[in-house]
């Protein structure tokens, strides 16, 4: 159970300890409108060049505001907070940080909450009213018609794994679409497509989450801790993200893409640069490491122009014409951290120190093997995927 | 017989000579200017090491001097003989393509790893338990130096003040740090490199780690105490000569030295693509707790190979796929 909750807020404990650190530093700064260098024009110094003079983008990059990723309707045209609403926001955060926030008092959803705010970021609230800023409204654009079928085939295999479940009886939002009734038949089929979320089985790895799996870590990332090392024709990125399920990412100034049939879980990355800007064009991904559903098709260009000696802008356009029907791009602003501090001194072990998986599938044996005996209750009943409610929406970068 | 790298730097007058006659004993810089053309460097006048590399021997299935054996893991065959052992059971339907190649091996001085008479013990056992021991098998960071031999590629990114090590093994990283920067609040898998240049050659302090890695396939290991120094000498644009001094007192009576060549990748358009294995190990590690075991039979023209899977009792089940 908490393994889910773990994946689900990814870099939340990471966060933790920038929380009162920026909370000092981010309250005396005025929003400045886009193409000036954000907040940290006015102190930083100019941006840095290489020896050999290509844009220095080295050192460790963190976003360190609180930004919706799509925009509310009610925001559509609306590209910036002003001060008062960026103050406003961080206000209501701080009066009511959801610290007291619970399920239902004694319900098993309660019992199972066992992450309350403590474990959550508390960044202060960024210029930007989403991290979303094409298309225009802000909004990642619509699905395709072939992955709308393709969801709602998905969706419902794992309504079918929860129809004994309370979560079903009770018509709890994990349930949504969904109906009660006897166990499945369709519980032992093979998922209709290649398994990456939680889902209510457990008859081996492959059931689980890739966060279960150690695997979770996936291009492009917008939360992490990103370390980038730059030469003069391979820039290497280090990125701490998910509690120990980072990765690194090499971006090549030269050659080409290999072939389709190559599949990289990161993808193929290669950059020239632009003017001051790093241009990286990765395609060649894997179908089993989606990002918000991107299939291989995937194509990712990202832009990294370090707009001054504090900041580095990264703007990452996605196109993929078998998922969205348009292409989208997301913008966010990093500010350097303090590379003594070497902020990313924590390898990405995860898969090392992977207790959790073993134990859940143990968990489920013991769970079948008493099931047959008639000393426990057919697993079918339990729901061990749904059991965290809806995420506010800033968790699910 | 004199491995390729035995003892201290040749000095030139003899070099001259062993050139001549075919051995490949290692060259002062001032010969290899002589006979190398210069790599490229940055522009503060150092080597520059960026590009893909790799290791060109066997110094991942046994770091010491062996002769080819028939597999990693082996039994006794019709004659009590070592020389007459057999592929095992685990092995034995990759039959010659399961074997290990012989190597002079990379120990350097007398060739010998020297261990305390427990840690030896050790040693022994985790050859005789390699499928159940490597931490290779299981897809978990290799650690330094194995990450460095391994038979993969890797690239090395130097910049300004860190140079960045990603491997294909399971995308494992490190970073050697050329400036001042805090150690790790904890222990690792990878260490912690602090770099610096003494002339052309890039000397790296490697501590922090976590003492779970192996050196190698056939269970050479160490402690939480291993304490590496690398030099790294370019020998020429394409290639770069490795030197690791390894000591750790829980393990090793004193320190001793491993050295080989680093290989840079020549084809056009050298990429290093990731051996992503956490999912290729998980039918190994967790198979045994499927609710359908999956991976059970084989058959082939000459033999049919059965797999039943086990769970280590209590704790075991942690401790086996821990160590």
């Amino acid at each position: 159970m908490a393994r889910r909750i773990l994946e689900a807020l990814g870099v939340a404990v990471v966060m933790m300890a920038l929380a009162v650190f920026l909370q000092d530093e981010a309250s005396g700064q005025t929003p400045v409108p886009s193409g000036s260098g954000g907040a940290n024009a006015a102190k930083a110094g100019p941006a840095p060049t290489t020896p050999w003079g290509q844009p220095d983008l080295q050192g460790i990059w963190l976003d360190e505001f609180d930004t919706p990723f799509e925009r509310p309707a009610q925001n559509a045209d609306k590209e910036f907070f002003t001060d008062e609403e960026r103050t406003a926001r961080d206000d209501r955060a701080i009066a009511d940080a959801g610290r007291n926030e619970r399920a239902g008092l004694g319900s098993a959803q309660d019992v199972a909450g066992a992450y309350n705010a403590v474990f959550t970021s508390a960044k202060p609230t960024g210029r930007r009213t989403s991290l979303v800023v094409d298309p225009p409204n802000g909004r990642i654009p619509g699905l395709t018609p072939e992955t709308q079928e393709r969801n709602r085939i998905d969706q419902e295999f794992r309504l079918a794994l929860l129809q004994n479940t309370s979560t079903c009886k009770n018509a709890a939002p994990g349930c949504r679409g969904g109906k009660y009734g006897p166990p499945s038949p369709r519980l032992d089929e093979t998922a209709p497509f290649y398994n990456t979320q939680r889902m209510n089985r457990h008859n081996g790895p492959e059931d689980q989450s890739m966060g279960d799996r150690c695997m979770l870590g996936t291009t492009p990332d917008f939360n992490g801790f990103r370390r980038i090392v730059q030469g003069p024709r391979l820039v290497a990125m280090g990125v701490d993200t998910g509690q120990g399920q980072g990765y690194q990412r090499v971006v090549y100034l030269s050659g080409s893409h290999p072939p389709k049939t190559v599949q990289l879980r990161h993808g193929d990355s290669r950059g020239r640069f632009e003017g001051q800007t790093l241009v990286v064009e990765t395609t060649n991904f894997s179908q089993t490491f989606p990002y918000r559903g991107s299939s291989e098709n995937l194509i990712l260009v990202e832009r990294f122009t370090r707009l001054n000696a504090k900041t580095l802008e990264y703007s990452a356009t996605l196109t993929d014409p078998t998922v969205w029907t348009a292409p989208w791009t997301v913008t966010q602003e990093l500010t350097a951290q303090n590379d003594e501090q070497n902020r990313i001194y924590y390898e990405p072990r995860c898969h090392e120190g992977n207790y959790g998986l073993p134990s859940l599938l143990v968990g489920a044996r013991l769970d079948d093997k008493a099931f047959r005996a008639g000393t426990g209750p057919n697993p079918a009943s339990h729901d061990t995927a749904t059991c965290v409610n809806e995420l506010p929406a800033a968790r699910e970068n | 017989m004199a491995g390729l790298f035995r003892g201290s730097t040749v000095v030139t007058a003899i070099v001259a000579v062993a050139l001549g006659a075919g051995a490949a004993t290692w060259a002062t810089r001032t010969t290899d200017q002589a006979t190398r053309p210069a790599g490229p460097r940055t522009t503060a006048g150092k080597p520059d090491f960026g590009g893909v590399w790799q290791t060109v021997n066997e110094a991942q299935w046994d770091l010491q001097a062996h002769a080819a054996r028939p597999a990693v893991v082996t039994q006794r065959g019709v004659y009590d003989y070592d020389y007459a052992r057999v592929p095992a059971a685990p092995v034995l339907a990759l039959g010659a393509a399961g074997g290990v190649p012989g190597s002079l091996g990379v120990v350097q001085g007398d060739g010998q790893i020297p261990y305390t008479p427990e840690a030896l013990a050790v040693k022994q056992q985790n050859g005789e338990n390699w499928i159940d021991r490597d931490p290779e098998l299981k897809c978990y960071l290799p650690g330094i130096p194995r990450a460095m031999y391994m038979p993969y590629p890797f690239t090395i990114v130097q910049g300004t003040d860190k140079i960045h090590m990603t491997f294909a093994f399971s995308n494992a990283a490190r970073v050697v740090h050329m400036n001042a920067v805090e150690g790790p609040p904890d222990d690792t898998y990878m260490g912690h490199s602090v770099g610096r240049w003494e002339g052309d050659t890039l000397v790296v302090d490697v501590r922090n780690f976590n003492g779970k890695n192996w050196f190698d396939r056939a269970g050479n290991h160490h402690s939480d105490a291993l304490h590496l120094v690398e030099r790294f000498t370019p020998l020429g644009p394409d290639a770069i000569r490795y030197d690791v001094t390894i000591e750790d007192p829980k393990v090793f009576t004193r320190p001793w030295t491993i050295s080989m060549p680093l290989y840079r990748r020549l084809e056009p358009n050298a990429t290093v693509l990731d051996y992503n294995c956490i999912d290729f190990a998980e039918e190994f590690m967790y198979g045994n707790l499927r609710k359908t075991p999956l991976v059970t039979h084989w058959e082939g023209e000459t033999m049919i190979v059965d797999i039943t899977r086990k769970i280590p009792p209590g704790d075991k089940l942690h401790e086996w796929y821990r160590r």
